[in-house]
């Protein structure tokens, strides 16, 4: 396989888990507020179906998806309405790296907003700060540490990321291949050279993004963490 | 109509809070033992407590008001509040956190936070991180940003209490220059009746959720109804007096009234002091004590005798002055006191704490 096949595809594999990770980070972070500040019946519940992706087959959570944005589901029919088909596009990849990385970003916020103490907010709300003020200016920077890691878990999964994605994006080289895919592919083909090669690529990507992240961790460490 | 009324009442959790009361003071001291229902009733005031509901007036702007269905959410209050805790935004720096009540405060936020800057020596510190302050700076930071939100009132909650012994006089000190200098209505919640009688022309006396005497300080503080909490609130004496004259190694001073002390430390004449006496430090004497170490002897006569179990607190008037002293009852009764006695008080010049 050539270098620029193995730059392509671990291209793809970043932009897949990046973009996965910015689209899902306002509700991660909403319903992490919510839960963490909030009590209201039916928490439990919540808590529970937020945690689903995380617990269920990848498999079958790609099943899933695949019936809610195939071209006859729900979704997919009114999206392919607007001209804008999501399965077996690097959307669908995306959306996949998305709702399995979903309750681990959640959690990671949920904590973070358990642990800034709501003083910080009293205290803004009667400097004259309203909700969304108080959230942007106080509880989202107390809490940025821990948005953030959930942010990296998040990612991180997204980067290896298969069962979900393979049923709703496909294995399709140079549109959805993912690096996790790319792997599966090969050792099928009995490449196993090829599969070597890109297991290494997965391992640079996964330790490069965590030593990224334990290093603004490290430097960020200190007040409000 | 008072300018600050306040009729809240709700139970949050062991508390039942109930109080009723009106005023026209610009500065009131809400003083009561811990878990009287202080804190509960200034975030009831700053509309933080949903637990507790009713009218609250402040400084004439009606905030709350059940009967009219009123109730102004806590962002448009305009309240300045000091927490007990200095509760400093950790992610801003000194100057940061000041400049955050501006957001409301505009203009006249800016020209209160200018006199604040100045009153309470912000210069050097605006460029710290919060961290690295002190309890008294972070108290100092904390003020200032409640005051750039140009509050229609400041509400203190201990604001003396997290900081050491040695610290109180001078940020005490602070707290009086700001309610002089700036002039804002101001709410100021204690548990210790030194600062209250510094602090405030009117104390409201709070005890298990309600009020149990209003008044001026030196009288609430004193009365029946605050008798039985006495020994919670370690009521004690305070005196304010003018240094007249130094010596090397003492001063003395006189109060208003005439009462001339001798102080333990040398002084600056024309100095004016807030003396601090414990009742447990004086001594009463039936006869003049002749020659003895302690500095002030003053002649005096008993107004009353309060007795609480095995102590009894005995009101003495000293040239215009009172001065409460606790003794045994077993004193009481073998110096024979009683509304009239003429005793002699005895006060080491070392039991005279400046507090500011």
């Amino acid at each position: 396989m050539s270098g620029s096949e193995l730059l392509a595809m671990s291209l793809l594999t970043l932009r897949v888990g990046l973009a996965a990770t910015l689209a899902s980070a306002p509700l991660a972070i909403g319903f992490g507020y919510l839960l963490a500040r909030r009590p209201f019946r039916g928490k439990a519940l919540l808590q529970a179906v937020i945690a689903l992706p995380m617990v269920l087959p990848p498999v079958a959570v790609g099943l899933g998806l695949l019936l809610l944005v195939a071209r006859n589901g729900p979704l997919g029919g009114l999206l392919e309405r607007v001209g804008l088909p999501i399965a077996f596009t690097p959307w669908a990849a995306i959306l996949a790296a998305a709702v399995v990385g979903f309750p681990l970003f959640v959690r990671a916020c949920e904590q973070a907003f358990v642990e800034t103490s709501p003083r910080f907010e009293a205290v803004a709300r009667t400097l004259g700060l309203g909700p969304l003020a108080r959230f942007v200016r106080v509880s989202l920077p107390l809490a940025r540490r821990g948005v953030f890691y959930g942010a990296v878990l998040a990612f991180t999964r997204g980067l290896g990321e298969f069962g979900a994605t393979a049923v709703v994006a496909g294995i399709l080289p140079g549109r959805t291949e993912t690096l996790a895919l790319g792997i599966w592919s090969r050792v099928q083909a009995g490449d196993d050279r090829a599969a070597l090669v890109l297991c290494a690529a997965s391992f640079v990507l996964a330790l490069g993004s965590m030593l990224v992240a334990e290093g603004w961790l490290r430097r960020s460490r200190g007040p409000g963490a | 109509m008072s300018a600050t009324q306040l009729r809240l009442a709700g139970r949050v959790g062991a508390l039942a809070l109930d109080v009723d009361a009106a005023f026209d003071e610009r500065v009131a001291v809400i003083v009561g033992p811990s878990g009287s229902g202080k804190s509960t009733l200034l975030a009831a005031i700053l509309g933080l407590e949903p637990r507790v509901r009713g009218a609250v007036c402040i400084a004439g702007a009606w905030l709350e008001d059940s009967a009219r269905g009123l109730r102004v959410a806590p962002e448009a209050r305009g309240l300045g509040w000091v927490p007990q805790a200095p509760t400093l935004f950790p992610h801003l720096d000194v100057a940061g956190n000041v400049r955050f009540g501006l957001r409301r405060g505009g203009a006249p936020g800016e020209h209160l936070l200018a006199r604040a800057t100045e009153v309470l020596e912000l210069g050097p510190l605006l460029g710290r991180r919060v961290e690295t302050l002190s309890g008294g700076e972070a108290q100092r930071v904390a003020l200032a940003r409640a005051l750039a939100s140009s509050p229609r009132a400041l509400l203190l909650d201990e604001p003396l209490a997290s900081l050491d012994l040695p610290l109180r006089a001078r940020a005490l000190a602070h707290l009086l220059r700001v309610r002089d200098e700036l002039g804002l209505p101001m709410l100021w919640v204690t548990h210790d009746p030194d600062e209250a009688m510094c602090a405030g022309e009117l104390a409201v006396v709070l005890d298990r959720g309600r009020v149990v005497a209003s008044g001026a300080p030196r009288e609430v503080l004193w009365s029946r109804a605050v008798a039985p909490l006495a020994d919670v609130l370690g009521v004690e004496n305070v005196l304010e007096a003018r240094v007249a004259d130094g010596g090397a190694a003492s001063a003395h001073a006189s109060t208003r009234s005439g009462l001339a002390l001798v102080l333990p430390q040398a002084l600056p004449p024309g100095t004016t002091l807030r003396l601090g006496l414990r009742a447990d430090e004086i001594l009463l004497a039936a006869d003049p004590p002749g020659r003895i170490s302690a500095r002030n002897v003053f002649e005096a006569t008993v107004e009353g005798v309060d007795v609480e179990a095995s102590v009894a607190r005995v009101r003495c008037l000293v040239s215009g002055e009172r001065l409460v002293a606790k003794l045994t009852l077993d004193a009481v009764q073998s110096l024979g006191l009683g509304p009239g006695s003429r005793v002699h008080v005895v006060v080491k010049a070392q039991a005279l704490r400046r507090l500011a």
